[in-house]
């Protein structure tokens, strides 16, 4: 009887599967849990149904359907075939497997956001270069400088007159071809970086939205035994040093886990529990007072980099490289410090090493914002409104020596901080062995150079490219640092919230930070009467504005200022839209916290 | 199209790529690691179908899974007699659920048969025991074993039978995203 159910149920099966579409059946067949030897006969008899089927059902020239079956069956190798060579497109899918079978996934995670940025980089290199350099070059004006090669390091003098920088843009209407088509300049250039920036947004959003969703959807149960028990083991490795290490890793937590359990909770007197926050909060303003210290630093050098930059053009050596002084110690301070923060964390002696990471990475954050928002301010407040006769290039340059600067400290500090660590660590002092891989230092060292990209990218339209070239050069070096000096990690992250705060981290503070600066320069700055595509403007944005005005005598064209006066400048419509963003996520809000009470009612059911 | 090569007719090499996540490039190189085990015993013409059958020796030391402290859990699970021994249809098998193209619900049961060391479709706190000592190498004191099996037992157990069934399993993992 037994045989006979169970040839009915795969006779439903067979039925069911028959009648799906092809695509559909073919994932079903691959997901089911059979042995191969089950799945080819069911699919044998599948194959054997559909044809039973068609034979049944047509009236036509079998001929015909055959034709089609055959053709259906061909293209398909055909798409199979093309999806084998753009797997060939993955160059770094090799790589990636080797670092993550032998590091762990929280090592993988890093160079993964390292690719991930590196893809960005070059969508953002390729817009740039195609919507505003192009066009430039038609227009180009003779360069009269001539090329030392310090300019690859301070990228002033011959690049001053080239497309690297905002001021080489022509202000004018490009036209080869006398009454043929034209490109406007200005317009481009300004939607060029707006979209640009409106895209990045929602890249950000939609990623940040797509992780979040798989990684959060029940905070409350990871932290369970059994999870972290069955969960946690990486399957991927399969180095044997590196499992070593996790088993020991593992059964020192579990060791942790049950000491915890059977001892009772360590209760604080009052006085204890007051010196601890007393040293935390010193810690905090200590490592608050670190970084004013080093804003005010940066502050009182770049001013003087200013004064100094206008007083001559001297293009010889020393002035040249006293222009360096400034990214070298911005860049210097953003290396030492977070080793100073981190050594304040160990003295806190925090309840766990978690707690430890977490505040440390919160403090190296806000020290690197309050870098860039000082230079910010001091690029739109002091540098805009100074003299100089091209503000945004200048601008440009500084920022384009901060990422070269920044990029280079990136390397030594692989050098410092991986080989030599190894060297000295297996030769003289033997005890303290290979170093980790510092994940979290890496991604936020990451993060710094990409907000500094896209501040620049107004100012000097090519640098994604250059940071593109930067961004390559530290993974290949990042990536033999890490498989001739490291040791797999032994503290265990979770891996999987990683990357979600990763990407969390690179839209908070960083993108909405560049949006403000960006917004600020586009509509309250002026541009310089020399130079650029805006030339003579009183803003930026004066050229959009210009241009709905030249529409509105156009009636063709009338629907577009109906929009841009209606949707775009005014208040009302995003009044409505924030509303209605705002009532649709307490919607959302209230829909999660009743599932969450259905939930346990459900699962209080079931155990009882 | 592609190559042409003998070892499989056309019709064989369709029935493998809807049967697994792989594509024709990927099993032919998988053919040739399989064949790499042992070379005298493999043909290089699978036309015919030949029953050939490598002993699991062989397949536990291949570098992807000689390190893995379960690979005779999982060696067991996908071969077809069940003592590790795997047929060029459970070597393909094995890595095409072990691949990341194969969705996690699969996973998820696959790893259950692996963690299933009695083969009675629950795990039972000898079969946890059995898992805790692979995963941390025999460090752990036997009570110490003792105690977490009871607590995973205790968290994960809805049913309350003193063992995890597969939905019980299922659950876990669903709330566990660190799952690879």
């Amino acid at each position: 009887i037994l045989f006979f159910a169970w040839f009915a149920a795969e006779e439903d099966l067979v039925g069911s599967l028959a009648s799906m579409s092809t695509n559909e059946r073919i994932k079903a067949i691959q997901k089911m849990p059979e042995t191969m030897r089950k799945k080819r006969d069911i699919r044998n008899k599948v194959l054997k149904e559909i044809t039973k089927k068609s034979r049944h059902r047509g009236a036509h020239p079998s001929c015909c359907t055959q034709c089609l079956q055959g053709a259906a069956v061909s293209f398909r190798r055909f798409g199979n075939t093309l999806s084998e060579y753009f797997h060939l497109l993955r160059i770094w899918h090799k790589t990636l497997k080797i670092i993550g079978a032998e590091f762990g996934t929280s090592v993988l995670s890093y160079f993964v956001f390292l690719k991930w940025l590196i893809n960005f980089n070059l969508f953002s290199f390729l817009i740039n270069f195609g919507f505003i350099t192009i066009p430039q070059f038609l227009a180009a004006e003779p360069n009269k400088l001539s090329f030392t090669g310090l300019e690859l390091l301070t990228g002033a003098g011959y690049f001053q007159q080239t497309v690297l920088y905002y001021g080489f843009y022509t202000n004018a209407t490009i036209s080869k071809i006398k009454n043929g088509p034209s490109y406007n300049m200005q317009l481009a250039y300004i939607f060029t970086v707006g979209i640009y920036f409106v895209i990045c947004f929602l890249i950000l959003l939609i990623s940040m939205a797509k992780s979040f969703y798989r990684n959060f959807i029940n905070p409350q149960a990871v932290s369970g035994n059994a999870s972290k028990l069955l969960c946690t083991w990486d399957f991927n490795i399969t180095n044997e040093k590196a499992v070593k290490l996790k088993q020991k890793n593992l059964s020192t937590q579990i060791k942790e886990n049950l000491s915890e359990v059977n001892k009772e909770v360590l209760d604080f007197s009052v006085m204890e529990r007051v010196l601890r926050i007393g040293v935390h909060l010193l810690a905090w303003v200590a490592s608050l007072g670190i970084a004013v210290a080093a804003c005010t630093g940066v502050y009182f050098l770049s001013i003087n980099n200013l004064e100094l930059f206008m007083k001559g053009q001297r293009n010889d050596l020393e002035s040249q490289a006293a222009m360096l002084v400034l990214p070298v110690i911005a860049s210097l301070l953003n290396a030492l410090i977070p080793f100073l923060l981190s050594w304040l964390g160990h003295l806190e002696r925090f309840q766990t090493p978690g707690q430890h990471i977490y505040v440390t990475i919160t403090r190296i954050i806000i020290l690197k914002m309050s870098i860039v928002g000082i230079l910010c301010y001091y690029w739109l407040n002091i540098v805009a409104t100074s003299e100089s006769q091209c503000w945004e290039t200048l601008v440009g340059q500084d920022i384009y020596r901060l990422v070269l600067v920044d990029f280079i400290f990136c390397l030594l500090g692989s050098f410092f901080g991986e080989f030599l660590r190894r060297i000295i660590g297996t030769t003289v002092f033997v005890s303290l062995g290979r170093p980790e891989f510092d994940i979290g230092r890496n991604v936020l060292d990451l993060i710094y150079a990409q907000t500094l990209t896209w501040i620049g990218i107004l100012f000097s339209p090519l640098l994604p490219g250059i940071q593109m070239i930067a961004f390559l050069i530290v993974f290949f070096v990042k990536e033999v640092s890490l498989r001739r000096n490291c040791q797999p990690p032994r503290k265990v992250w979770r891996t999987a919230q990683m990357m979600t705060s990763f990407i969390f981290l690179l839209f908070f503070p960083s993108f909405l930070g560049v949006l403000s600066v960006i917004g600020v320069t586009v509509w309250r700055l002026k541009p310089s009467e020399g130079c650029g595509p805006f030339r003579g403007l009183s803003s930026m944005y004066a050229a959009v504005s210009g241009w709905i005005k030249m529409l509105e005598s156009y009636t063709a064209s009338k629907w577009v200022v109906w929009i841009y006066h209606n949707l775009i400048t005014s208040e009302l419509f995003f009044f409505i839209l924030s509303s209605i963003v705002l009532i649709v996520t307490y919607l959302y809000w209230k829909i999660i916290q009743q599932r969450k009470t259905v939930t346990k009612r459900l699962h209080e059911q079931l155990i009882n | 199209m592609g190559n042409k090569q003998t070892i499989f007719t056309q019709e064989q090499l369709d029935a493998y790529q809807d049967c697994t996540f792989f594509t024709r490039k990927e099993i032919l190189r998988l053919f040739y690691r399989y064949r790499d085990l042992a070379p005298q015993l493999v043909p290089l013409d699978y036309t015919n179908k030949p029953a050939v059958t490598l002993p699991y020796e062989l397949i536990g030391s291949m570098p992807e899974l000689k390190d893995n402290p379960f690979r005779q859990r999982i060696a067991e699970v996908f071969s077809e007699h069940g003592d590790g021994s795997m047929t060029l249809d459970d070597f393909l098998d094995m890595f095409s659920v072990l691949s990341e193209m194969a969705p996690r619900d699969l996973k998820t049961y696959y790893a259950f048969k692996i963690y299933d060391f009695n083969n009675d479709d629950y795990i039972c706190k000898s079969d946890l025991e059995k898992t805790v000592n692979k995963l941390t190498r025999n460090e752990l004191t036997p009570e110490e074993v003792s105690l977490v099996c009871e607590k995973v037992i205790y968290e994960a157990d809805v049913d309350n039978d003193g063992k995890l069934s597969l939905e019980d399993f299922q659950r876990m993992i669903v709330r566990a995203p660190d799952f690879l």
